[in-house]
Order: C-alpha cells, then sequence, then structure tokens
C-alpha cells in the first residue's frame, strides 16, 4: 500500500483497517510456511546436493534467505521469488511500450524493464501488408511507422545473448495504440494469463493488460485477421486505407462522452486497485466499474476515500467467499 | 484563436513525452470537461496537509496534492529592518527542487524551475515593494520601529512533482505559517532589546492568502490544477493570488503565447470562484492537521 495517502475520518478508517485485517487472515492460511523475510532460514535437508538459487545465501552453514518473497524449490534448485519484483519478461508475453528511439532498422522501446527493449524493423508488419525484404527505403521511412512517444504493443520474442529484449509485432492485434490512456501499476500486480487483451463490449472500449505493469485503456478498435481476409478484397483495402493520411484523422475524431466515460471510469478504476495493491484481472475491472455506476459516483469521485474503503471491502468479501474455481 | 500547435513544455524536460493519440485524448477531455482522472476542468485533486512535521523550524508543512508533494519551513530570528521601511518586518523566500522530483533537477537542472517558483511566491506573498496588498502584514513583524523586526525565512523543497507545483507550494507555505510559533518579546526601556522569549502558539498576524494557478488553454479552455501530462499540453499559464476577501495579491502569466485580455479576465473570475472553494478546504486540511498533531504531542 505504497503511497496511500488518503484522507480518512474515524470510522472510514475502522472500516478500511478491519478489510485489511480479513485479507491479511485469508492470506496467511495459505504459503505461510513458505514465505520467508531477510536473514530467515532456509529449511534444507543437508544430505541432499542443493543448487542455491536466486535471493539465497549461505552463511555459516546454513541456507539463508536474502529477499523477502516465497521459497521455490524446482528438483534441486532452492530459490527464493520475490514478492514485488522489477518486471521479468518471458518469451511470448504481451508488453506495451513506449517508442524512445528510432535507430537503424530498429525500434527501442521503453518498457520498465531495467534496459530498453528492441522492436526490429523486421519483425513488424510493413504497411502495405506485404512479405517482402525490407529495403533501404524501408529504413527511411520507419518514423512513418511508429514515432518517438508513440505506444506500442507487441510481444516478447526472445533474449539476445547480451540480455537484450526483442519484441515483434507481427500480428494485426500488436502495433500503435491511438486512441486512449496508458496507465502505469506495480508489474507484480499483473498476473500472466491466456488473454491479454480484453474488449469490454458493455462499455466499447479495449482493455490491454501488458505483463510489465503498462495498462492501456482506450476506445475499442476493430482488429481485422489477415489470414481471414479474401485476397480479391486486398487491394480495395489499400486504397481506402493509406496509412500516413488516414492515421492521423482516426487519431483527431471526438470520442463521444459515454466512451470517454468509461474510458475514464476504467483507469481510475485500475488506479484504484494499484494503489490498494490488489492483483488486476478483467473480473475485477469491470466489477469496479459496475460499483461505480450502481452507486452512480461521479467519476473523480472514484479516487476519494470513501469509494477506497469500499473497494477495500468488496475485495475482502469476494476473497472470503469460497473459491469454486481457480 | 486556435493555440493547440503552440506547445510550451514547461520545463521539466525529463518527462516521458505523450503519442499523439494520448495528447489528443487529453485535449479532447478538456474540451469535452472530463478529464483523464475523471475531474471537471475546474476541480483540483485531494490535497493533504501535514503540520509541524520539521520540529526545529519555527512553523512547517506538507502538502500533497494528488502526487505532487512539497514541504515548506519558516525559520523566524531577530533582524535589523531595511531603513527604508523602517517599521516592516523581512520575509524571504526560497524554493529548492529536489532530485527526487526529477531526475533533471540534479545540481543545477532544478535552478530555473526554482528561480521561477521564488519569484512567483514572492511576487503573490509580498506584493509591491512597499508591501501594499501583500498576503503577509509586514508590519505587525516589526518589534522595535529602526531597530529590530523579525525576519522570515520561508523555505519551500519540491519532493515530487506531477504537476501544479506552485498552487502546492502556496498552500504549504500558508499551512507552514499558520503553524508557526513566534515568540514574544519583551523589550526594555532602555537600550537596545532584551528578549524573553514565550512561544507564543499559532501566529495569525498575516492575511490569509491563497494561490490558485490556472493553466490555461490547452485548446480553447483552461483548466485548474493540471498534471504533469497535461502542463506538456498547455501553451501559457496564469496564477492569480487571492486572498480572504477576495483580492487579488499577484497576478503571474508563465508560458510563450499570448492571450487576449478578455481571456485573462475571464481566467481571473474563474480563479476567484475555485478559490474560495480550495481556501475552505485548505483551512479544514490545515486546522485537522493541527488537531491531530496537538494530539501526538
Amino acid at each position: 500500500m505504497r503511497g496511500l495517502q488518503l484522507s480518512l475520518d474515524k470510522g472510514q478508517k475502522l472500516r478500511f483497517e478491519r478489510a485489511f485485517e480479513v485479507l491479511e487472515s485469508l492470506s496467511s492460511k495459505s504459503n505461510s510456511d513458505a514465505s520467508v523475510i531477510v536473514a530467515d532460514d532456509i529449511s534444507v535437508n543437508n544430505e541432499d546436493s542443493i543448487l542455491k538459487g536466486h535471493g539465497t545465501a549461505e552463511m555459516n552453514d546454513r541456507l539463508v534467505a536474502t529477499l523477502c518473497g516465497v521459497v521455490e524449490r524446482v528438483n534441486k534448485l532452492v530459490y527464493v521469488r520475490p514478492l514485488r519484483a522489477r518486471y521479468k519478461p518471458e518469451i511470448g508475453d504481451i508488453i506495451i511500450g513506449r517508442v524512445i528511439e528510432v535507430a537503424p532498422k530498429r525500434w527501442k522501446l521503453e518498457i520498465n524493464f531495467s534496459q530498453d527493449a528492441v522492436l526490429m524493423l523486421s519483425s513488424m508488419n510493413l504497411p502495405d501488408g506485404i512479405q517482402r525484404r525490407r529495403t533501404a527505403v524501408d529504413e527511411l521511412n520507419m518514423r512513418s511507422i511508429f514515432e518517438e512517444n508513440d505506444v506500442i504493443c507487441a510481444e516478447v520474442r526472445g533474449f539476445q545473448h547480451d540480455g537484450c529484449l526483442h519484441l515483434q509485432a507481427r500480428s494485426q492485434k500488436y502495433g500503435k495504440l491511438k486512441r486512449g490512456q496508458l496507465l502505469t501499476i506495480p508489474p507484480y500486480l499483473v498476473k500472466k494469463r491466456k488473454q491479454h487483451f480484453h474488449h469490454l463490449d458493455q462499455y466499447g472500449i479495449d482493455l490491454i493488460l501488458g505483463c510489465n505493469g503498462f495498462v492501456w485503456v482506450g476506445e475499442h478498435v476493430e482488429v481485422r485477421d489477415d489470414m481471414i481476409e479474401d485476397l480479391s478484397d486486398k487491394s480495395e483495402q489499400q486504397k481506402v486505407k493509406s496509412w500516413n493520411t488516414m492515421g492521423d484523422e482516426e487519431v483527431q475524431e471526438a470520442y463521444t462522452l459515454d466512451t470517454r466515460q468509461n474510458i475514464c471510469r476504467s483507469a481510475n478504476a485500475i488506479r484504484v486497485l494499484s494503489t490498494l495493491g490488489f492483483t488486476i484481472t478483467v473480473e475485477i475491472i469491470t466489477e469496479i466499474v459496475e460499483l461505480s455506476k450502481s452507486m452512480d459516483l461521479d467519476v473523480h469521485e472514484m479516487l476519494g476515500a470513501e469509494f477506497y474503503v469500499i473497494v477495500a471491502e468488496k475485495e475482502a468479501e469476494r476473497r472470503s467467499l469460497p473459491t469454486k474455481r481457480r | 484563436m486556435d493555440l493547440t500547435f503552440q506547445l510550451f513544455m514547461y520545463v521539466l524536460a525529463a518527462m516521458v513525452g505523450l503519442s499523439l493519440g494520448e495528447q489528443t485524448f487529453i485535449k479532447g477531455g478538456i474540451d469535452q470537461d472530463l478529464r483523464t482522472d475523471g475531474r471537471k476542468r475546474l476541480t483540483y485533486r485531494p490535497i493533504f496537509v501535514e503540520t509541524g512535521i520539521i520540529p526545529q523550524a519555527s512553523g512547517s508543512a506538507r502538502v500533497k496534492l494528488g502526487a505532487t508533494d512539497v514541504i515548506a519551513s519558516v525559520k523566524a530570528e531577530l533582524g535589523r529592518p531595511n531603513p527604508s521601511y523602517p517599521d516592516k518586518g523581512k520575509v524571504s523566500i526560497h524554493v529548492d527542487c529536489s532530485p527526487t522530483a526529477e531526475p533533471s533537477f540534479e545540481g543545477r537542472g532544478g535552478e530555473e524551475l526554482s528561480t521561477e517558483l521564488c519569484s512567483a511566491l514572492e511576487r503573490c506573498l509580498l506584493g509591491g515593494k512597499s508591501g501594499a496588498g501583500a498576503g503577509i502584514d509586514l508590519s505587525s513583524l516589526c518589534i522595535v520601529r529602526g531597530k529590530v523586526c523579525w525576519d522570515l525565512y520561508i523555505d519551500g523543497l519540491v519532493v515530487s512533482s506531477d504537476g501544479n507545483v506552485l498552487d502546492a507550494l502556496g498552500a504549504a507555505v500558508k499551512a507552514a505559517l499558520s503553524n508557526t510559533a513566534i515568540p514574544k518579546v519583551q523589550v526594555s526601556a532602555n537600550a537596545p532589546s532584551d528578549e524573553q522569549p514565550e512561544v507564543d502558539v499559532s501566529d495569525e498576524e498575516f492575511l490569509q492568502f491563497d494561490t490558485s494557478g490556472v493553466p490555461v488553454i490547452v485548446g480553447r479552455h483552461y483548466i485548474a490544477d493540471a498534471t504533469t501530462e497535461e502542463e506538456s499540453q498547455m501553451s501559457s499559464a496564469v496564477s492569480v493570488s487571492i486572498n480572504r476577501q477576495g483580492r487579488i495579491c499577484g497576478l503571474t502569466k508563465r508560458g510563450g503565447a499570448g492571450l487576449h485580455p478578455t481571456v485573462i479576465l475571464d481566467m481571473i473570475s474563474a480563479a476567484k470562484h475555485v478559490s474560495e472553494q480550495l481556501m475552505n478546504k485548505l483551512d479544514s486540511e490545515i486546522a485537522a492537521a493541527e488537531a491531530c498533531d496537538e494530539m501526538e504531542s
């Protein structure tokens, strides 16, 4: 609950603390033997040959934790997985990044990681959709695809031998994100799921939960799948959609008040959840947006003290319900 | 008059840039009176005040306006008054931008912003050279005419900046001043004064003032209390300092774009309206903070 600065009155404080007590009591039932804090002993059977992984250190013949976290054991490897860690990329992760530099044949993106990620020109679909070799002209026109400060959604392709992260954005669902707002939340609040792209139909908005802690909330954009398209239609569509001019006009169109309200409500829901430190999933976000709508709260009041308390209570309630499926 | 394309990058150079889509979103939001966090154009973020955080100072306060965090402290010392104003005390203001707020503030990077905030605060608090129309009544700082007066040293520290630092500083200075305890001074009849300090709690000698920064036109509308992203899109800003009686104590225009006079008058009236609410909110927060403080000590 870092940085939580709310002026709660007596009643609200009580309810808030009670909700958090409930949450703490629920969480400590599982995993309490595996959680360690710094300098705790990790119980190992000294006869087995154990590999000492991250977050452990040997002191005086004992294995001691150097991080606060949960002890994980994989075959012979013992390591401590920290609870609040910097984002750790894995292959196949969906992430959102911001272009900070246009370099020869690649874009450098900032992704809330210790290094900047690289998106190669060859890992990106060309505007005309044809699969061909990238020429020097393509390289010169890189800025027409992505510029500095653009927000891009991509997938982690792999690591280079020097630790540099490579991304790819070949599918139609990846690419530049135009209409909406970008939020930054602590990366450990976004768990790896099957789906990170969510289309909230009832609100008409797109929600992309990047694994690196960048979350995009924006107006819904229709995604055309190249494979399904008829080849005969393609030439027509190319005439209709030319990247440069159409792109700007699309961006400048006004939002309807409804869509904007929904976007702001979802964004505020995410802000509240991230300040309270609750894991973020689409279900929770939709619940909170519904809650705020049913309470007839002004969008701005979602960031007020009362709503925080209500969200905390609701979460405590939700977790104390018997979990039917995980 | 479309000022949308005259972007003024207001000093915060290391700030993350915004893509065209995000900029459109922000501007459209301001046009439709629904900003990115749901606020209306003239709504302020929640303010959080703590007083008495620096025990060595005569008075201190910390104000959090959303993610903007500033600390102000007041130190009172005895000194000689200025010969041209023998019955007025002296106030000196200094603002320091800490590198924790922005990496670009390290070393001399924050100096430009510091001096700008300094001069804006001085203009609001001290008024003209003669002290007329000032937020602080300097004649109440005088002890012995021509010989001894109180020197107030007001220091501000920007711990974290997320837009609208000037307002936060103004609120912090106000809170710090209301938290200031200046000792009573007894002057012995003969030669230079003898002091018998008795701590006088809650010094109220100043006119209650208030600064409302009203950043201008992102598009055709103006907003109050901008976040860093909104500030990056603004073309100019006007800060109005208003006291409890609704009079203007100081006025500062920042930014490179020119403004039509009617726009400025509009903004002044908007500022008056906003400042009333802000003043009340601040007063209640300061009172709550002081009550908290007393309970703890």
